[in-house]
């Protein structure tokens, strides 16, 4: 149970406050204010007790949102609810930034008023909220659109109304990865996991069936079994080992665990229909090789090598190699083969950008970097080499193998529904330690 | 609020708001309206203005409705009399066509904290729970707590109750959740909510139907149910088995723990459970929100409690991120030591030792830290780890690398030879006082196998009066005395030179004592000094009992999925280094007070041996039970005298003075009485069990009957132990006559 809900810019101004129950004064919003926003030394941990009241926050770019109670409640709930609350403000006015909440105050106080009633969750999904929170306020409504609201209050399926009717039934399927690398200076993999969604766009007619087919290697092999070994063994190489995933709340569960086939009836427009993770087989599309020399006390040479490591007809792109010097540096020279590379002193390192790379290709930087002597005994710590890169395929090696849409009561079949399917795996943490 | 030019400002709306020729421009009334609750955000008194909002709240445009009820929800109580004449317009609302009309004037209506209010909002209250619209029924719903809220025990309530649990059967699973909130609240003092089968049975037949935060706090009621069968238990399970891996971390988290509370009499059941949420767990510990991934690795932490390998493969997973904030770095680390195993240890060292170097200092002497737990087990690996770190000649590690030292010299004494040698090749000396007393403790306690130790001790000596932490100087004279026990020629000299300054220039009382103490102890002579300073060197039987225990489940599921495993040991091993560093120092006290004693009191019965006992860790009832059954008696004594007349409590409270736990005892007068206890000491942990026959009963005399289980077996200390226990009995029975 939330007792209140505070925002905050990044100097602790109050941007928003709204409080749901008497236990909580006027006065904690100063408190997590002087005790957190204001602390001198770092954040010791998201939850924050003072005076026996327990502060929850999270922070986006420069703006803190915190989440106030006095019960001992879900932690793990509380957070959950506060990247919701993030989620449904940002489905309604984009990136959550100072301006953007100053500029949205009455719609968030509208938002807080409907999510949460005496602190307790009501309604957190977005497209339930955006049939009777619209952006300019609600006007003088036509009969018909009431009694859509009163369905959708009272619907059984929370995410989807009734009656919806497109002329051109379309879906988009995106499935974006995120790759995270850490490797040691040797290029041995400390660790590696892709952390995945599977993101849908819907523009479909009706309430329609879908089933979602990808190569889960437990699915393939199930599958297999009736087939010649020469099928598994062929398909099993393509076929990728899932840790562990999430579905949105439309898919049925019980079937993914019996069966495994994940079925549904998808919300209208855009949600993310599943995330999952894995670790085995990743393949990795960069590898940063480094190279760092200490040429005596006031210089270093630093090398990097990177190499692609997909199709070659494949170009990744908005690539970004950011190379960490130590904090006496006085100068830099840097000499690269392709893109561009620049030192900035205020961020400590050397960016190197390069638009676009093929597939199975290499490419270097060197530089010369000049330091100050100083009487410093501090080593420099070494920061890793950190990567940003988008590829226009899954690193897990995710891929999909049918989308089916049933809708019985439309005459609509699957063939009729036009669909598109796309990959994008980006970077997540992808270093490499020199 | 003290706000500069506030009053201007709140006058200037006034005007505005009373203008008419704003009032006509719908846009601009709207505006100011606005204008009035940014400032409200800011925390500007602007109650002044209650009356023109209440005006503004008669209007048509929804949106403005909110804002003026918002306004009138936070000044409401401040001005009751005026908030009542915006209650007619909120009851015409109460009655409008659309539900969403209905729904939200009846929440602002509840809203309102004043006196006065629930005769206005019950009749709405009882309306709105039979409304069709079910936005409307979850209003009123949470409405009822509201009002039960303002006006606790009206003679509505019990209606009301009844009301409520016929609701719970409503096609809305958000009124369904509703309902439980209310009722919960409502009965807040009988109870809470009961759940009884029909109930626990709909709800569980419901929870599919549920959003992930009704479906956690239906998880979290579901706890008070108690299933009647085993099969009637296993059903349950079945039916929630889907949900331990739910995509929400805190839906599954709240299943495994109505899973062990549930499962309580089946362990099989509860580790199965362990293991199907560890996948989640794991995936919650991954998870792109920071915020999230702490949870997650708290709550590993616990289930680590009991079950330590469980995520023993996935050891990588917990290796920490260059930009990740500190506190997870911290969890991580804690968690990467208790992971350690023969066939990781290379890797997770190496990777700690990364660590080490962090620019926050405060990090890095974690890691250390982190690096001497596991030398307990890896003492070599680590050692060469350790002995490196010196060589990086930066002020915090170093200090950081001698306070490990010292903890692991005491725990584990066979690295003692390898510690020496280290800390006398290393040539600079730590600069914080921690770190300080570390080394003065090192060097004290095995002055004789460090050969420049006196000159070390030598320079703080001649640096004090510069030195400005008085334990420091306190650990200084410790470390003196002990040096002159062994190496009396080299140190005779400063330590005399010591005793003068700290006697007669200290200003410092601590300080001054102890060197009193320490100089009036001398006067006794060598012998008396040398009984009364030195014990052991080490206690190697804790490492053994601080180390990996496999705690039953018991102990921390019910504190499960709370703020408690996120709270508490905020930066633990850091207090790690505290409470070990605590452990030495008051041991030496310890074997010093009785010491003292001699000089001044000359204890009566020289031949009891003085035996100290401490607490260390508590014994749970299991673990004492099981110890209990599989040792034999070692001695067992009739003490000669009944036992003590005062009350439980006292006993407990005076048996704890002399470090001895009680863990159970027959309560009041019921005859046979019995009682048991445990302690430590020397080494062994002794158990005891009090019993006392039926005084009427021929052959007893009503005598009490101590019998004592060892482990390792220890004659000496027993004989102290009886020894004790007799004189806190004896003075028991003296206090009542």
């Amino acid at each position: 149970m939330i007792g209140g809900l505070f925002i905050y810019n990044h100097k602790g101004e109050v941007l928003i406050s709204r409080v749901y129950r008497d236990d909580i004064g006027r006065n904690a919003v100063d408190a997590f204010r002087v005790n957190v926003i204001h602390a001198r030394q770092q954040v010791r941990s998201p939850v924050t007790n003072i005076a026996r009241t327990s502060f929850f926050h999270v922070k986006r770019s420069n703006i803190w949102l915190a989440a106030v109670t006095k019960q001992n409640v879900n932690a793990a709930m509380v957070f959950e609810f506060l990247y919701k609350m993030c989620d449904v403000m940002t489905a309604y006015f984009g990136k959550i930034s100072e301006e953007n909440i100053k500029n949205n105050f009455v719609l968030i106080y509208e938002l807080l008023d409907e999510i949460l009633d005496f602190g307790y969750p009501q309604n957190s999904e977005t497209g339930a909220l955006k049939t009777f929170i619209t952006q300019q306020g609600i006007k003088s409504q036509t009969k018909e659109e009431q009694s859509q609201i009163t369905s959708q209050v009272t619907g059984q399926i929370g995410w989807r109304r009734e009656g919806i009717k497109y002329r051109r039934n379309e879906l988009f399927l995106d499935v974006l990865e995120s790759v995270n690398l850490l490797m040691s200076p040797q290029g041995q993999v400390l660790s590696a996991h892709v952390s995945g969604r599977v993101v849908m766009k819907s523009y479909l007619s009706g309430m329609p069936e879908c089933k979602f087919g990808m190569n889960d290697k437990i699915v393939i092999d199930k599958q297999g079994k009736g087939g010649t070994t020469d099928d598994t063994a062929k398909s099993g190489k393509q076929s990728i080992a899932i840790d562990d995933c999430t579905f949105h709340q439309c898919v049925r569960l019980s079937k993914f665990d019996s069966e495994r086939s994940i079925s549904f009836i998808p919300p209208d427009g855009e949600y993310e229909l599943m995330r999952y993770r894995t670790t085995k087989d990743i393949i990795l599309p960069f590898r940063v090789i480094p190279l760092v020399r200490e040429v005596g006390r006031t210089k270093l040479e630093v090398k990097v090598v990177i190499k692609s490591n997909f199709k070659p007809s494949l170009l990744a792109q908005k690539i970004e190699v950011r190379i960490p010097t130590p904090l006496n540096t006085s100068g830099v020279q840097v000499i690269c083969m392709k893109g561009k590379a620049k030192y900035k002193a205020s961020e400590n390192a050397i960016v190197w950008k390069i638009k676009r790379m093929a597939g199975m290709k290499e490419s270097q930087i060197s530089a010369e970097i000049e330091l100050l002597p100083t009487n410093d005994k501090k080593k420099w710590a070494r920061p890793p080499i950190s990567m940003n890169f988008e590829v226009p395929f899954a690193p897990s090696g995710l891929k999909v193998r049918y989308l089916k849409v049933f809708e019985p009561k439309l005459n609509y079949s699957d063939h009729d529904v036009i669909k598109w399917v796309r990959y994008i795996g980006r970077s997540g943490i992808y270093e490499t330690r020199c | 609020m003290p706000y500069f030019g506030s009053e201007e400002t709140v006058k200037e709306l006034k005007r505005a708001l009373a203008n008419p020729h704003v009032q006509a421009d719908r846009l601009r009334y709207k505006n100011y309206i606005t204008k009035v609750i940014r400032y409200m955000t800011q925390g500007l008194d602007v109650s002044a203005l209650f009356m023109d909002m209440v005006k503004a709240s008669a209007t048509v445009d929804i949106v403005q409705k909110k804002l003026v009820y918002l306004y009138m929800c936070t000044y409401a109580s401040d001005k009751p009399d005026l908030a009542l004449l915006a209650i007619n317009t909120l009851r015409k609302d109460c009655a409008d066509p659309n539900p969403m009309v209905r729904g939200l004037a009846l929440r602002n209506m509840c809203n309102f904290r004043m006196p006065g209010m629930p005769e206005y909002i019950e009749q709405p209250i009882v309306a709105g729970l039979r409304d069709k619209a079910s936005y409307v029924r979850r209003v009123a719903v949470l409405g009822c707590a509201k009002l039960h809220n303002l006006q606790p025990y009206t003679d509505m309530d019990g209606s009301i109750v009844n009301e409520l649990y016929a609701l719970l059967r409503d096609p809305d699973p958000v009124v369904v959740v509703n309902c439980l909130r209310a009722l919960e609240e409502i009965l807040k003092d009988e109870g809470g909510v009961v759940i009884n089968k029909p109930i626990a049975h709909h709800l569980l037949n419901r929870m599919k139907d549920l959003d992930s935060w009704a479906q956690s706090e239906v998880l979290t009621f579901l706890l008070r149910y108690r299933p009647r069968s085993d099969d009637e238990l296993f059903d349950i399970l079945s039916l929630l088995d889907a949900f331990l891996q739910s995509a929400h971390a805190h839906v599954s988290v709240s299943t495994l723990r109505l899973f062990l509370h549930l499962a309580a009499a089946h362990p099989a059941v509860q580790a199965d459970a362990l293991l199907h949420t560890s996948a989640p767990l794991l995936a919650t510990c991954g998870s792109a929100s920071r915020e999230l991934r702490f949870a997650g690795l708290c709550h590993v932490q616990q289930v680590m409690r009991s079950q330590p390998g469980l995520f023993g493969t996935h050891y990588k997973r917990f290796f920490c991120g260059y930009s990740e904030p500190s506190y997870i770095k911290f969890r991580k680390m804690e968690i990467l030591v208790e992971l350690v195993n023969d066939e990781n240890v290379a890797v997770v060292l190496e990777e700690l030792r990364s660590y080490c170097t962090d620019v926050s200092p405060e990090l890095a002497q974690a890691a250390i830290a982190a690096i001497g737990r596991i030398a307990r087990t890896y003492s070599e690996k680590c050692l060469d780890i350790l002995t490196g770190l010196l060589a990086l000649k930066q002020d915090h590690i170093t200090s950081a690398v001698i306070q490990t030292f010292r903890d692991l010299v005491w725990f584990c004494p066979q690295s003692t030879a390898a510690v020496c040698q280290t800390v006398e090749a290393c040539v600079d000396n730590p600069q914080d006082s921690e770190g300080k007393q570390a080394l003065l403790w090192l060097l004290g306690e095995h002055g004789e196998q460090i050969s420049s130790a006196p000159y070390v001790v030598e320079g703080y000596i001649d640096g004090l009066k510069t030195e400005l932490s008085s334990a420091v100087k306190m650990e200084l004279l410790s470390a003196s005395v002990k040096m002159f026990l062994c190496r009396p020629a080299e140190t005779q000299d400063m330590l005399g030179r010591l005793l003068h300054y700290c006697i007669e220039e200290e200003s410092n009382m601590c300080v001054r004592d102890r060197a009193l103490l320490y100089y009036r102890l001398l006067q006794r002579g060598v012998e008396e000094t040398r009984k009364a300073v030195t014990g052991p060197k080490s206690d190697p039987s804790m490492s053994v009992l601080t180390g990996r225990q496999e705690e039953p489940i018991s102990l921390w599921a019910s504190a499960f999925n709370t703020l408690g495993p996120l709270s508490g040991r905020d930066l633990c091993l850091q207090t790690v280094i505290i409470s070990a560093s605590a452990q030495p120092s008051s041991s030496a006290e310890e074997e010093l007070l009785p010491g003292s004693k001699d000089v001044t009191l000359s204890c009566p019965n020289d031949t009891e041996e003085e035996i100290s006992l401490s607490l260390g860790p508590p014994l749970s009832h299991e673990t004492f039970e099981k110890m209990w059954l599989d040792l034999e008696i070692l001695h067992r004594q009739t003490l000669g005298f009944p036992r003590p007349k005062a009350a439980a409590d006292t006993l407990q409270a005076a048996l704890q003075l002399v470090k001895i736990q009680t863990l159970a005892f027959t309560p009041g007068d019921t005859v046979p009485w019995k009682a048991y206890l445990y302690t430590r000491g020397t080494g062994t942990l002794i158990l005891a069990e009090l019993l006392q026959e039926d005084p009427e009963a021929p052959g007893t005399e009503g005598s009490l009957v101590v019998s004592v289980k060892q482990q390792p077996a220890n004659q000496h200390t027993i004989r102290g132990f009886v020894a004790i226990i007799k004189s806190v009995f004896q003075t028991l029975n003296f206090d009542r006559l």
